[in-house]
Order: structure tokens, then sequence, then C-alpha cells
């Protein structure tokens, strides 16, 4: 986290206002199209930032639940694996990884 | 150097922009016209026609002329003029180098270096080819930049607070929505969607399947189905739908349309505005669902928007903007020079990376997921085949990402790293970008060897792909063009480029390749990359 706090020249405890006002700072110094790398790192640390737990986030607030696969999509398939028995098992997995 | 310039290669109409005292002008011709039609064509001489002229032989000549070529970009179809096949990116160049020459007239400069627009949910093979029609022109291409993107740096604000804005264009072939937050001169897309394949076309075609059922209707026959009678419906489909934001109704007359023995038969019928409206509803619609994506991807509610831009000729339909306000009940939704905002955008770019006074920063997202096949984990257990994203849609770019992944049999020594880009859980129903594979791994039991696949995506789109085994550091690397619609090597596009300025005849003022081989050189370092 210090990393990032760093990167941006921050200290702990920046509010949101300065965390990005120090982003916005540090894009007209780095911009994308002639300091990729730099760009890169100021992003990263950005966005770690930005999704920090603040104080006034619950920490024990449930963590969404991934997206679902769609039964009927996975049915397919199955049935599409069911239909390619012919190749074996090994062929499939090598075909795909 | 010579001057820089925003072009918007857009699907009916193109036009060019330059800056002049840091602020951006659209270049006209030499009769005042900025819009430049997108129509290619070969009069019955053989001469070369591009815009207007290419546009008036359109209904007499639908098989001379070419429209609408921006909705093939990055397919591999090609269409015949004259003695020649042409390859959509070539079409495109034709535009292209007719709009270098205007600047070059109007300006009295060699103008190389541009900035070119495209939708910005165009794919990888779009963009390429785009970029390629661009090197074909003549140009060197700075940018491959995002229409709405372009729209959003033309915004002054006076205040130094944030501002979100939405910007839905909608233009003759696509549709693109862009969540954009503007903080003085720092421009941020949060997020952007669209569709390739909706537009005015789209509007002019169900207006002329209506236009064909009135005149079956009046006549008791069937309009005939040959490109010259279909073409003269589809332009008079076209000006009706015109006609029809500034008036509740009109009348399309297309006299002689059809012989029938010695009797002519003329299409005459009155086309209420809510006739149209009925008929491009369901396709408006489809926006609709798009700002509702783009506002879930950043994370955002209608009510985090401030004002709603419309861009792109086909948003003078006064039902477009009804059902964007409806949609956004409590934001501003204004117009802002629709047919010109985007190129103006693109010169602005074009000065910010050519290092011209313009204080302008751009952070820009890629709206398509990006990641490889992959045997992965489901309700169903382990599935092969699965897509497993590593670049999530609306990422900013440039970005790099890495995902680690093991070996899925025991003993398994070679692995197909296949890449994709998409949003469907299956990886073959996604665009397919390249494949390649590493060899030789120590055959140890499965889940044992772990591969490190690291994707590199750069500000113009481009994706290279690095996979590393993890236990004797074997690498295999690619950098991804579209499978399908190969990318054009330096030497066919030193021919193609030959081949379209011949089309343009006299040497026209600063022709670049008439100064001394200049191309030669551009191409042997383009090689030496390679």
């Amino acid at each position: 986290m210090q990393d990032h706090y760093d990167r941006l020249g921050l200290s702990p405890g920046a509010t949101p206002a300065e965390i990005k006002a120090a982003y916005h700072a540090k894009l007209k110094e780095f911009p994308a199209h002639s300091h990729p790398q730099d760009f890169k790192a100021i992003r990263a640390a950005y966005e770690a930032l930005r999704k920090a737990p603040r104080a006034e986030d619950d920490f024990f607030a449930e963590v969404p639940v991934q997206a679902e696969l769609d039964p009927a999509l996975l049915d397919q398939l199955q049935q599409r694996a069911i239909a390619a028995v012919d190749v074996t098992l090994e062929d499939l997995i090598r075909l795909t990884f | 150097m010579g001057q820089i310039v925003g072009i918007d290669l857009g699907t009916t109409n193109s036009i060019i922009a330059a800056l002049e005292d840091g602020q951006p002008w659209v270049i006209p011709d030499e009769d005042g016209t900025v819009l430049l039609p997108s129509y290619v064509g070969m009069s019955d001489s053989g001469q070369l026609l591009v815009g207007q002229s290419a546009w008036r032989q359109y209904a007499a000549a639908p098989d001379r002329t070419v429209k609408s070529i921006k909705r093939q970009m990055g397919t591999d179809f090609t269409v015949t003029l004259g003695d020649r096949t042409y390859r959509p990116q070539e079409i495109s160049a034709i535009i292209l180098r007719s709009l270098k020459q205007r600047a070059e007239a109007m300006l009295e400069d060699e103008v190389t270096q541009a900035v070119i627009t495209v939708p910005a949910y165009f794919t990888d093979a779009q963009r390429q080819a785009t970029k390629e029609a661009g090197e074909i022109a003549g140009f060197e291409v700075l940018q491959i930049l995002n229409e709405p993107t372009a729209a959003a740096l033309v915004f002054d604000l006076d205040s130094e607070d944030s501002e979100t804005v939405l910007v839905y264009d909608l233009g003759g072939g696509t549709f693109d929505v862009s969540i954009v937050e503007i903080t003085g001169d720092v421009t941020e897309v949060l997020a952007s969607h669209g569709n390739n394949r909706l537009g005015g076309d789209d509007f002019d075609r169900q207006l002329q399947r209506y236009l064909t059922d009135r005149f079956r209707q009046l006549h008791d026959t069937e309009v005939p189905n040959d490109a010259a009678t279909q073409a003269r419906l589809l332009q008079a489909a076209e000006q009706a739908k015109i006609a029809l934001s500034e008036h509740a109704f009109t009348t399309v007359r297309e006299p002689f349309l059809v012989s029938q023995g010695e009797t002519a038969l003329h299409l005459e019928t009155d086309v209420a505005r809510e006739d149209f409206e009925n008929l491009i509803k369901p396709l408006l619609k489809e926006t609709l669902d798009a700002i509702d994506r783009a506002l879930s991807d950043a994370d955002m509610t209608p009510d985090d928007i401030d004002r709603a831009i419309l861009v792109g000729g086909s948003t003078r339909i006064p039902l477009v903007q009804n059902l964007v306000e409806g949609h956004l009940p409590d934001t501003p939704v204004s117009s802002f020079e629709p047919d010109l905002c985007v190129g103006m955008g693109a010169a602005l770019q074009a000065g910010v990376l050519s290092g011209a006074a313009v204080d302008s920063i751009l952070v820009d997202v890629s709206p398509h997921s990006l990641g490889i096949a992959a045997m992965m984990d489901t309700a169903l257990g382990p599935m092969p085949g699965m897509f497993s994203t590593i670049i999530p849609r609306n990422s900013v770019i440039p970005t790099s990402q890495s995902q680690i992944y093991s070996t899925a049999a025991d003993g398994q020594q070679i692995v197909e790293i296949e890449v994709f880009q998409g949003e469907n859980p299956v990886a073959k129903e996604n665009v397919p970008l390249g494949a390649f594979r590493i060899e030789g791994i120590p055959p140890k039991p499965a889940g044992v060897v772990q591969v490190e696949v690291h994707f590199d995506f750069d500000i113009n789109g481009i994706l290279t792909v690095t996979a590393t085994e993890k236990g004797k550091g074997q690498q295999q690397s690619l950098v991804v063009n579209d499978t399908k619609t190969e990318r054009l090597s330096s030497h066919e596009l030193r021919q193609s480029r030959d081949a379209i300025a011949s089309l343009f005849g006299a040497l026209p003022l600063f022709d670049a390749e008439g100064d001394d081989g200049e191309w030669e050189d551009v191409d042997v370092e383009a090689e030496d990359q390679e």
C-alpha cells in the first residue's frame, strides 16, 4: 500500500479528492502516449488506492457473489462434450489446454 | 515537418480538421463544403470519383459506386471498380487521400501525420484495417482514436469540478455510448459500449423496404430487384429520412421507377414521421440497452450522469433525442456539432501527440474483454474451451495483465495459447485473435507445471501476448494481428499506395510519393523492426 501512496506522492490517510488530484497531476507528467510504463504504474496505484477500504466502509460487508453461469448454456456445453466422445479426453484437454 | 490533422472517417461522411493556435477547425473543399460523402466510384470513362460526384452517380450506377465501406473494414470483402478489385482499406484510403489533398491545397503545406477516429466498439481487426487505410493514403497514423472520446475532447468546461458526461454517438453505420469524466483538461473514459452494425444505413434500409411495400400496394406489382432500381429507392429513402427530421410528413416521388409494357409506373407516396419512427424504434431500443450496460460497467446509475451529449448525424432524428431523454429523465440532453465534433477532437489529440501547445490529457478504455481458452471449473465440473478473461472489458489502456495457468493433463508437454476478444463464456464464440504453442514442457503430473500468460495492450489496441513456463523459463510470444484478415505486409502496403496514388492521376500538390523515395525509407525501417 505504501508503494502506491509513494507512487502518487501521497501519504496514507489521503482523502479520495486528494488521491484523484494527485493522480491527475501525475497523468500530466506521464501521459499514456509518451510514457506507457509510468502511466501503467500510476494507474495501478490509483486503482489500488481508490478501491482500498476506507474507515466508513463496512469491513464485514458481504462480498458480491460471483456471476453464475447460465445452466442452459452449461447443458448445451455438456451436450456438445458428449457429442464429441470420439475424441479422447486427453486429446480434448491437449487441444484446449 | 508538415501539418498534422485529425480525420473522422465516417460511414456516410468524412471530414478533416487541423489546428490553428491550438483550436481545431474543419477544412472545407474549394466550394466551402466540409462534409465529404464517403462514396467512391468510377465514371463510365474510368475516371475516379470521390465524395459528392460519386454520391451523385450512385442511383444511376450502383455497380460502379461504393458506399458505406466502413462497415466492411476488417473483413476479407472485396469490391471491383474498373479493372481492379479493392480491399476495404483501399477504398477507405481513396477517401483519406482525397481529404489529404483537400487539406494540402487549403493549408498550402504538406500534411503527413494524422489521428484517425474509429467507433469505440471497433474490434482489433477493424482498427488495424483503418490504420492500414491511413498508411495506404500516405499518412503516418499517430493514433487510432475512439470517436466518442474524440467528441468528448471538444467540450470546454468552465468549471474545475468534475463533470460526468454520457456521449451517445449514432452515426451512419455504427453506434457507441461512452461515459466520460471530464475534470479540467483531464478527459477520462469510464466505460464504452456499442454496436458496429447499427446506424443511419439501417434506418434507410427499413424505409426502403417500406417504400417497396407501398409500391406493391399502389400498383399491385413488385419493384424489380435490380441494383439500379433498388439504389434509387435506397437514396429516396435516405432523402425521406432526412426530411422527416424537419417535417411531420414528406412526399417521396420517384417517377418512371418501373416500366410495365407501354406504361411507366411511378412511386408517389406520403410518409409520416410516425411511420418512420415505428420502423426504427426496435433498433433504437438496442441503443438504450447499451446505455444501461455502459452505466453498469462504470458502476453508475442515470443519476450520476450530469449531462448527455448527442453526436453523429443520426441523432438529428427527433425520436433519438426523445428516447434518450426519456431514458435519462433528470439529465439534460444536448446536441453539439453532431457532424463535426469527432473530427475536431481528433485534431486536438493530434496536437497533443505532436507536442503542439494543447493542454489535454486523455485516459481511454478498451470496450472488449481479452483472454484465452482454458479449462475452467464450472457447476458441471472442469470444462475445456472456456473463455478465461485476462484483460476485462473497459480496462484503461495501455495496460499489462498476467494470469497463471497450470497443465490440465498428466505428462502434458504442449500448451496451446489461443487468444480471443469478446464477452462469451465459451472461448470459440468470441473473435479469435491468434494462437501459439509452448512445446517441450517437462512431463509432470497435471497441475504441476505453471505457465504465466502476460497480455500487454497498448494505446493503439495492439496486443502482445507472452507465455512463460515457470520451471524452465521457456518463453513464447505473439504480437496479435487478426488471423482471418492478415495484416498487409509493408510490400503490399506500398503496392496499394502506388496503385491508389496513380488513380489520382496528375501529381497533386505536395504528393508524398513525388519527393525522392521517402516511402522506401519508411518501408525499410518497418521491415527491420519486424
